[in-house]
């Protein structure tokens, strides 16, 4: 807990000190725990344009947003070491994600996996690398009711 | 402004910033859900003025339930500030002293000027911020930009440039407008725009309610310093 608290007790304020890799996660729907994912979805993409309106209400509430820099977070933590808490967590929102947005699930998808590529830019080249693809996760725990 | 009433204002603004964002955690998942209602609770508490002391107690220990949940903040800087603000503001009720109640307001307004001053010196000792092109890759390559209308603010490095500079300067600056009142205000505003900048480019809308919440704090520390 320490360990935790300390970085808050004396913080540093190294916002963007380098831009380092950035996280993009894209999901897939699986129908048995082994197959490889046919074709890959944009995990929250954005929208085109946010009007003034939109904005100013996202300033008093935004937890849809916020939720997704968390997720970066634990994206980039995932670039650094592995860690189970950290893909359970990404696993979790994006369940939450498929039932809460009522996403179209074939009968025979039982599973869903994601996989988080870095984007950064090389001299003048900007690269996309897969780092991870999580284990898959089993959608009927969660969004039985969203089955089409 | 004196120390009471600076704690006080304080104190509604830290207020305002916490039931904000539980009301985002309420939205959440559990179980930082059920939590978020009770911290929204006692955030109403706060701004009522009821016991702050025992309701700052109360934050604190779900600031730290929040911190072994998520390993870490859960919204970066933000969260590092909301618990500074909140540990500072109880340091200040339980102090034996004056003058130890005002070392910890005074280190809430050190951490307040001073994340602004490092954040901009960071930026001037790197190369990539001076041209600009580190801006460039916050907009082109990073997930921050809300929409992809923002994202393409960054194919333009005169802009990139300029708005670095800007940032920059304004960071670097900032710890001098404490020698004046009327500077100090005036940085204070373009700080809240920059905040407030930051909120619509990049959705980081925590940082433009918690960072004001300190704000009485350096008024208040602004006066203290000159009056010594």
């Amino acid at each position: 807990m320490l360990k935790l608290l300390l970085p808050i007790l004396f913080p540093s304020w190294r916002f963007f000190s380098s831009i380092g890799p950035s996280p993009r996660i894209h999901y897939a729907f699986l129908k048995h725990e082994d197959d490889h994912p046919e074709s890959w979805n944009e995990f929250r993409p954005k929208p085109e344009k946010i009007s003034f309106k939109q904005s100013m209400c996202n300033l008093f509430h935004n937890p849809t947003w916020n939720e997704t820099l968390y997720i970066n977070t634990c994206a980039e933590r995932l670039f650094e070491s592995y860690s189970e808490m950290r893909e359970r967590e990404i696993m979790r929102r994006l369940l939450n994600f498929i039932s809460a947005n009522k996403i179209a699930i074939k009968p025979d998808w039982k599973y869903v996996v994601y996989r988080i590529s870095a984007i950064m830019r090389e001299g003048q080249v900007v690269t996309q690398q897969v780092t991870f693809i999580s284990k898959p996760g089993m959608i009927s725990s969660i969004v039985d009711k969203d089955m089409v | 402004m004196n120390l009471e009433s600076a704690v006080r204002i304080s104190e509604m603004i830290l207020a305002f910033a916490v039931a904000q964002q539980s009301l985002e955690h309420i939205r959440s998942l559990h179980p930082e859900k059920n939590v978020g209602v009770i911290r929204l609770l006692l955030a109403l508490f706060l701004m009522a003025g009821f016991f702050p002391v025992f309701v700052e107690a109360g934050l604190l220990v779900i600031a730290c339930w929040y911190l072994y949940r998520f390993q870490g903040p859960y919204n970066g800087g933000s969260d590092a500030m909301t618990i500074l603000v909140l540990l500072c503001l109880f340091l200040s009720h339980v102090a034996p002293t004056r003058f130890w109640q005002e070392i910890a307001l005074g280190y809430l307004a050190f951490q307040l000027s001073f994340s602004y001053f490092q954040s901009g010196y960071i930026k001037i000792i790197n190369a990539d911020w001076r041209s600009g092109h580190a801006l460039q890759d916050v907009f082109n390559i990073t997930a921050y930009p809300l929409s992809n209308s923002i994202r393409q603010w960054g194919q333009s490095l005169r802009l990139m440039f300029a708005m670095s500079w800007i940032v920059i300067v304004f960071e670097l600056l900032f710890p001098l407008a404490i020698l004046n009142y009327y500077a100090l205000l005036v940085a204070l505003i373009i700080a809240a725009i920059f905040h407030l900048a930051n909120a619509c480019l990049f959705g980081l809308n925590r940082f433009f309610w918690i960072w004001p919440s300190a704000y009485p704090i350096i008024l208040w520390f602004q006066g203290r310093l000159i009056a010594s």
